[in-house]
């Protein structure tokens, strides 16, 4: 044991002392925060604010859109024509985002012409079709018809037909918050693959500088697999954490001091749309909000990041303990370091391809396909991420838990057959790998 | 004392050691000599419990070896190795508390090492900011920084140059005058000469030959005599006549020469003293021993003969 606990110490301390450990543990999650600001920031996609000119010379809008402010949208009325050409180069229309243009046939052939300077949102043309269409509306029922304008307004109600999950009536599950555990799974996978490549480097380099001997003349081989492969999963593990934890105070940060308005505006906006959501269309619900930033939502206020980032730990550990195993037997078979990266390409497939079972899932969680996918360790942690994001049904979450039974179950199995490799591979020097090399190997004790 | 007894190895039906036995007497520097691929790295190996034999034991000091008798093991592998980038003394805190040192005792011990290296400046340099020779140096302080009982050293004497070749001889001598048993395999013949106490020649995973190193160059040696003399050459090989061959001959000077001859028949040296005395003036006469390089080649030689016969 305590031969082990100097292998671990020596693989931590070199690697936490490394360059590459210090730069990826501190700007990655620095990068990764400055993502999130960026699409926090910019996620609204478009100006905050428009200013939009209405040329109605016949005057059917009356000077008049809206029957109140509207945080997003201000309209300004002109009895004028304004040509295009016009609106774009004259320096007196240059304040304005948009024109709307009304003419005078509009009560029979209902079309209007928008031109915008820059594209508005697709959110915002919507809200402009849609005000633009209500005003016209209390204009022709005026003109047209004897009914009270909420009458007609309940006759034209279009029936909401809500559709609710069972087991989830309240949407707290949506497919946004799968895409959260996908990122997560591929997190999962990245950290895999940059410290499996760091336990290969690690074998091939002992083994090349022949250091190997002189640490084997005191400590077994599978000890010094197993304290290598430890020592590098705990700095790995430390990396996350140190993640994490630079992650989550960016975020407090950034919600206490950098977006605290948008974030109350939402809640706000929450509160109000459930109070109306009697009363009002679809639509209106939609409409009903500003500009409001989903992402900025999702994250503050729909991740459990409790519960996702224990279990994220947990699958990181035995997604690295079952494919380091990979890595180091890749390692310690290899003739040289160069002849070693060439095995890396189908563990890199099989880590592909975890990744895109991942995304299989999120399209089709409760396939017979992404089920298999849960329990098969090459994908098990993206899809068991991706599933625990979505939500297990009551009685179900026992999948997870059987989830990483597998995988800590084929964990064991492989290191065990690369402890094998390794015993036998470690000692030897270049060769090419072969299938009858590698068979041999296994057999010998 | 270390017995090795009857230890086999096979890789692949190759055979890498066949019934080897051999014992190493405790506080002596023992050789051990073979071509390349005659078997020394796997008995090493075994030493050292990295690789398991198929049979055969190995007696350490009066107990089974087992792995706990490693941490009175010191190896300095041929093929050197260390991490580089740890510096000097944390490959020293490494290396020595796997061996089972307290930090204390790494900590004295590698000081009185470098000290006497006179290299205490290195102490805190990285591996790779060494050069070859210097990493050799410190690797063989690693290898010592725990007081072995019994040192394995592979070719310890290749990459140094000659002064640092001398300083460590001179620093095996002191270790084996303590008490360390010392086990040297090495193609280096003339420091197997200087310093080895006994020598195991081995080839094909056999031992082929052993004993004392002045023993294995009497059981090979021609019965030559080297002559120094001063005088005429012809008179010095008339008075040959026929009981003696001249061998070959160096030229010293004008009329010096340093002459090897052969015996004939049952002529011994003492007749071929009288012969010579009065035809020449003898300045030394020695029996012309085979050196340990003639007695490898020897020994190897005559056993592919006989392998190809």
């Amino acid at each position: 044991m305590r031969n082990l606990w100097l292998i671990v110490q020596r693989e931590f301390l070199e690697k936490i002392k490394s360059r590459s450990f210090i730069l990826t543990a501190f700007f990655g999650p620095i990068l990764l925060l400055a993502l999130l600001f960026f699409l926090f920031k910019f996620g609204d996609s478009g100006k905050k604010h428009w200013d939009v000119l209405v040329t109605d010379p016949t005057g059917v809008f009356e000077g008049k859109m809206l029957p109140n402010q509207d945080n997003a949208v201000s309209y300004f009325f002109l009895e004028d024509y304004v040509e295009m050409e016009e609106f774009r180069d004259a320096k007196m229309y240059q304040k304005f985002d948009a024109l709307v243009e009304i003419n005078e046939k509009v009560l029979t052939n209902k079309t209007a012409f928008v031109f915008y300077r820059q594209k508005p949102s697709l959110k915002l043309q919507t809200k402009i079709q849609y005000q633009s269409e209500r005003r016209l509306e209390e204009i022709m029922v005026k003109r047209f018809t004897k009914l009270p304008l909420s009458s007609f307004r309940k006759i034209k109600q279009p029936l909401n037909v809500a559709f609710r999950n069972v087991y989830d009536p309240y949407d707290e599950s949506s497919d946004v918050r799968g895409w959260v555990g996908y990122f997560y799974g591929l997190l999962i996978i990245g950290f895999v693959f940059l410290y499996g490549m760091t336990i290969l480097r690690s074998v091939s380099q002992e083994k090349s500088n022949r250091i190997i001997e002189i640490v084997l003349g005191s400590v077994s081989p599978r000890k010094l697999m197993a304290g290598k492969i430890i020592g590098i999963g705990i700095t790995a593990i430390m990396q996350l954490i140190i993640w994490i934890l630079v992650v989550a105070v960016g975020l407090f940060i950034m919600r206490e001091f950098l977006f605290q308005n948008s974030l109350n505006l939402s809640s706000m906006v929450t509160v109000q749309m459930t109070e109306q959501v009697k009363n009002t269309s679809l639509l209106d619900q939609l409409l009903q909000g500003n500009e409001q930033n989903d992402f900025l939502n999702l994250i503050y206020e729909r991740i459990q990041f409790g519960t996702m980032n224990f279990y994220f730990v947990l699958f990181f550990f035995a997604s690295y303990l079952f494919y380091g195993a990979f890595f180091t037997a890749i390692g310690a078979t290899a003739g040289s370091e160069s002849d070693g990266q060439q095995f890396i390409i189908p563990i890199l497939l099989l880590l592909v391809f975890s990744a895109y079972s991942g995304y299989y899932c999120l399209n089709n969680p409760i396939s017979n396909l992404a089920q298999f996918f849960q329990y098969f360790p090459f994908t098990a942690p993206v899809v068991a991420m991706v599933k625990l994001a979505l939500g297990y049904e009551p009685g179900t979450v026992y999948q997870l838990y059987l989830s990483l039974l597998s995988l800590l179950v084929s964990a064991f199995i492989t290191l065990s057959i690369a402890g094998r490799l390794y015993g036998n591979g470690v000692l030897q020097f270049g060769h090419r790998i072969r299938l009858s090399l590698i068979i041999r190997w296994l057999k010998r004790k | 004392m270390i017995e090795i007894q009857h230890l086999t190895k096979s890789y692949n039906r190759k055979v890498a050691l066949d019934q080897v036995s051999l014992t190493i007497p405790t506080g002596k520097i023992v050789g051990l000599l073979g071509p390349n691929g005659a078997g020394k790295t796997t008995l090493i190996r075994i030493l050292n419990q990295i690789v398991l034999p198929d049979s055969g034991h190995i007696r350490f000091f009066g107990d089974v070896m087992k792995h706990k008798h490693l941490d009175q093991v010191g190896y300095l592998p041929e093929e050197r190795g260390l991490y580089r980038t740890m510096t000097v003394e944390e490959h020293a805190y490494f290396l020595g508390q796997l061996k089972g040192l307290t930090k204390k005792e790494v900590r004295s011990n590698l000081e009185y090492w470098l000290d006497k290296f006179e290299i205490s400046s290195w102490k805190s340099k990285r591996i790779e900011e060494l050069s070859k020779g210097m990493a050799q140096k410190v690797q063989f302080i690693f290898t010592v920084l725990h007081e072995p009982k019994l040192l394995i050293l592979d070719e310890p004497l290749s990459g140094f140059d000659p002064l640092n070749v001398e300083i460590i001889k001179i620093e095996l001598s002191n270790l084996k005058a303590k008490g360390t048993t010392i086990i040297l395999s090495t193609h280096n013949m003339k420091s197997v000469e200087e310093i080895c106490d006994f020598a195991y020649l081995i080839d094909g995973g056999k031992v082929v030959s052993s004993g004392s190193v002045s023993v294995l160059q009497e059981a090979k040696k021609e019965g030559i005599y080297a002559i120094k003399f001063s005088g005429n050459m012809i008179a010095f090989v008339t008075a040959l006549w026929t009981d003696f061959e001249l061998v070959d001959k160096e030229v010293l000077n004008e009329n010096r020469f340093l002459a090897y001859v052969k015996m004939r028949g049952d002529a011994g040296f003492e007749a071929l003293l009288k012969a010579l005395i009065g035809q020449v003036k003898i300045e030394a006469a020695w029996e012309v021993l085979p050196t340990m390089h003639d007695v490898f080649i020897q020994t190897i030689s005559a056993r592919e003969e006989a392998a190809n016969a």
